[in-house]
């Protein structure tokens, strides 16, 4: 099989995991959104915190597979901002959520997956 | 007979799409395993010809699961790969420990297998047809 018949396979069984997965990444993506609300009111403490790194790193790790690559560079550097022993850059922090919340509305765009392959 | 790869990850996620990817893009037959205990398990009983492991899992980590996999005689010539979130991960010391090479999350579905095949130095499977 040529590369763009394997495509039509891979996207089609992306796409399925994805309408399964949805729920969860959205969910993730609210367990930041709610650390971030908590840094502001200056509420934090170790257990969200590691639930916000958690979210974190899952969502780096998965986004860019079902092509939201731009998400995983996101929650990437949310990722690493959460890591930080002075705390996170709030301001940074607040872009970076808020851009996911907006990638993540969008939903993925499967050519953002298959550039190299000219679709 | 295709080659059978066991993906190792606690990520639902990453499991579906490297077994889907690996099967249709590689030809690969696919076992996968939701943590390392269960991993260093299956490994042990069905000897993968290489096997795909996340560096960061709850209880026995990629390192802990790599160790194991490397300490038992029935297992330790099985190639590991480690798959990571972390692009600071240290390579070098994946490597010490006995990984055959590192792939970085997320991975492009299209482009995996081709990855694994180059790591291994496996010829992947469309080139191997005669």
């Amino acid at each position: 099989m040529s590369h763009p018949e394997y495509e039509a396979q891979v996207r089609a069984a992306l796409e399925k995991v994805w309408r399964v997965s949805r729920h969860e990444a959205l969910s993730r993506l609210a367990t930041l959104e709610s650390f971030l609300h908590e840094l502001r009111s200056g509420k934090t403490d170790e257990r969200s915190l590691s639930s916000a790194q958690s979210a974190a790193h899952r969502l780096s790790g998965t986004l860019g597979m079902f092509g939201l690559k731009e998400g995983s560079a996101c929650a990437a550097e949310v990722e690493s901002l959460l890591c930080h022993e002075s705390g996170p850059n709030i301001a940074r922090m607040g872009k970076l959520v808020g851009r996911l919340r907006i990638l993540m509305e969008e939903g993925p765009s499967p050519t953002r997956t298959w550039e190299k392959y000219g679709q | 007979m295709p080659r059978t790869l066991l993906v190792i990850d606690d990520d639902h996620d990453i499991r579906e799409v490297a077994k889907t990817s690996l099967e249709l893009v590689g030809g690969f037959r696919v076992i996968v395993a939701e943590s390392g205990q269960r991993g260093v398990a299956i490994a042990h009983d069905s000897r993968p010809d290489a096997i795909i492991l996340d560096l960061m899992m709850p209880d026995l980590d990629g390192r802990r699961t790599l160790a194991e996999l490397k300490r038992a005689e029935e297992t330790a010539s099985i190639p590991v790969i480690m798959l990571t979130a972390k692009v600071q991960a240290d390579r070098q010391e994946l490597m010490g420990r006995g990984a055959a090479g590192v792939l970085v999350k997320p991975f492009d579905p299209m482009l995996l297998s081709d990855q694994v095949c180059e790591i291994l130095g496996w010829v992947p499977l469309e080139k191997d047809q005669p």
